[in-house]
């Protein structure tokens, strides 16, 4: 399991001349069947999260190993090996998104359209009882729990497909609005009503199953 | 809120906006308030905005105002934040997000094909 604190330290350190990241560089140390057996499930799993389909996943795992086969002379140790190659996959991931974005429309106005017109009052106020409750338990304290993390990717696998994939490109690979409307060759305003629409279904999603969920 | 509006949308227990609409002033508070502020179910729409790019600073106060009335939009704008910080801390921890492993022959090609390097 991936120890959370691990990597404030090896940042702070990595201007001290002997970094205590500096034996994981060793060349045995960077053997590429390592990588599959150590990180390959956790890349994977990020990958299907993110295009949903077992074989386009395992294609980016791939292409993700492959670049860093190529780059890893310059893979200075300051990071944890897993983020290193996590940075490596998020721009495949943005690679195959550009390019089905040639290949295909992303805009999806249709979908989530009126989901949410119950918890309004026609006058355009919140339906009070059903409004945003306050999140229990405390949502920092969650985060170390495996079912927050299931819950959260459980949300995620529910949202229409294009809606997540703008998504996600927003707010895991923090690519600017600009930056995706140009990539999926889709208007800024149209963006902005899919993101709306995410963070909606999303916001629902997690407040019924995990936080304020029947106990 | 129109008072009428207000009578017939009671607010639960767990209401915490700093103003009520308890008493006649209240009322009138929340009233003007709610007439000077955008309806929530524009509120959102407009809070989602401000994730991607930075609103005048007029919306910016009137937002604020809005808080005042209403906790609801209030902690939805918190909860945006939240999940921004969540879902981008989600690829470190896709080891405890389930179960999907790569199967045994999606391993194997990788090996083979990283071993032809």
């Amino acid at each position: 399991m991936k120890q959370l604190g691990a990597e404030p330290f090896s940042s702070a350190a990595a201007g001290s001349p002997m970094p205590p990241m500096a034996p994981r560089r060793g060349g045995a140390q960077t053997n590429p069947e390592r990588w599959v057996d150590e990180h390959g499930d956790c890349l994977f799993r990020y990958a299907l999260v993110r295009v949903r389909r077992r074989e386009v996943a395992e294609d980016l795992v791939q292409d993700t190993l492959l670049a860093a086969i190529r780059s890893r002379e310059k893979f200075a140790g300051q990071s944890s090996e897993r983020s290193w190659l996590t940075g490596i996959l998020k721009h495949k991931i943005s690679d195959h998104f550009r390019k089905l974005g040639r290949e295909m429309s992303f805009t999806d106005l249709d979908s989530l359209a009126d989901e949410f017109s119950e918890k309004f009052v026609p006058e355009g106020y919140w339906v009070h009882v059903k409004g945003p409750k306050e999140w229990k338990p405390d949502p920092d304290e969650v985060l170390h729990r495996a079912e927050f993390w299931q819950t959260m990717r459980h949300c995620l696998d529910k949202l229409p497909e294009r809606i997540a994939n703008v998504f996600m490109l927003r707010e895991m690979d923090e690519v600017e609005s600009k930056e995706i409307c140009s990539m999926l060759s889709i208007s800024e305003s149209n963006l902005w009503v899919m993101l709306h629409r995410a963070r909606m279904a999303l916001r629902e999603c997690l407040e019924i199953n995990w936080f304020n969920r029947e106990k | 809120m129109e008072p009428k509006v207000e009578d017939s949308n009671p607010r639960p227990p767990d209401d915490t906006s700093a103003i009520q609409p308890n008493g006649w002033l209240g009322r009138m508070l929340v009233w003007i308030i709610s007439w000077a502020t955008p309806k929530c179910h524009d509120v959102v729409r407009i809070l989602s905005e401000q994730m991607d790019h930075e609103l005048p600073l007029l919306m910016r106060f009137r937002l604020r105002l809005h808080f005042s009335v209403c906790c609801w939009c209030e902690r939805y704008m918190k909860q945006l934040h939240y999940i921004r910080e969540t879902a981008r801390r989600l690829p470190e921890h896709a080891d405890e997000a389930g179960d999907p492993v790569l199967s045994p022959e999606a391993r194997f090609r990788l090996k083979h094909v990283l071993n032809r390097q």
